[in-house]
């Protein structure tokens, strides 16, 4: 356990010049945990929203978010699944998971435009953080190709995810 | 038999024949992958066949701004095929992600 660590150091030393700090310290099988949990999240916040959500374009929102990250963890999972890599638990990873328990259980208390205001705004703070996360840590800290590949490859999606959770709050208000 | 043999071979002829002024109808292919269109603009002319394939691993559709042609849903490694029928410039987006626009040219 000790020798992969540093071996994962090593790799990660090899990148540093063009990777910050922060992702040096993560290897796949992390990363594979992260996204799949991050993933998960939304898809759970996303079924809340189709259910209680009174704007109709939240409940479509939140119906698109259950099926793309529903997809993008299916495809996360037969990857991993191909690569022999078991998702391990991590700081970060638990953390996403408590914040998103937290952003449930405050949804599950709102209901009618006080609900679609908070789950939208959290909509809107998650897939930025996601794309940090991406562009930060995950990408420049994927060391095998196949997952870096994927995580380039779903990168658009969060883009367009975010675009459209901002109009959607933006169009609340009016 | 013997008229029916020389229409098909005449029909061949027609069909391959670079003497004539219709030129037999192509299929051509978008590919759907990392949401969004490949290629972004496709330029075709009537009775051509288009063909999305969606390489991506979300569903997507190929929807006319004007409601000329939907391809409702199309699912992860499914296509969908499309004669097109009219000459045009014809704007087509993703009606589940906004963001994703393409045209097709028909001339």
């Amino acid at each position: 356990m000790h020798m992969k660590r540093t071996v994962t150091f090593a790799i990660a030393g090899v990148l540093a010049c063009a990777v910050p700090a922060a992702a040096q310290s993560i290897n796949d099988a992390q990363i594979a945990h992260i996204v799949v949990t991050a993933n998960q999240v939304d898809v759970d916040a996303g079924k809340l929203a189709a259910r209680k959500a009174s704007d109709a374009d939240i409940r479509k929102f939140g119906q698109l978010m259950m099926s793309d990250h529903t997809g993008v963890n299916k495809a996360a999972v037969d990857l991993a699944t191909k690569l022999k890599v078991t998702p391990e638990a991590n700081a970060t990873s638990t953390a996403i998971k408590e914040a998103g328990d937290k952003n449930l259980a405050k949804l599950e208390t709102l209901s009618g435009a006080a609900f679609d205001k908070a789950y939208i705004a959290n909509e809107v703070a998650y897939h930025q953080q996601v794309i940090d996360a991406l562009d930060k840590v995950l990408v420049p800290g994927a060391t095998n190709a196949e997952l870096k590949a994927l995580l380039v490859k779903v990168r658009p999606a969060f883009v367009a995810h975010l675009e459209q959770a901002k109009r959607a709050q933006a169009s609340l208000g009016k | 038999m013997r008229l029916a043999l020389l229409a098909a071979m005449t029909l061949t002829l027609t069909a391959s024949g670079s003497f004539l002024p219709a030129a037999a109808p192509k299929t051509h292919t978008v590919t759907i992958d990392a949401t969004r269109y490949e290629p972004a603009t496709l330029t075709v002319a009537p009775g051509d066949t288009v063909i999305w394939r969606n390489k991506d691993i979300l569903a997507h559709t190929a929807t006319s701004t004007v409601g000329v042609f939907d391809s409702k849903e199309i699912k992860p490694g499914a296509s969908w095929k499309y004669v097109v029928p009219k000459k045009g410039l014809f704007e087509y987006y993703c009606t589940l992600h906004p963001a994703m626009k393409a045209s097709l040219r028909v001339r």
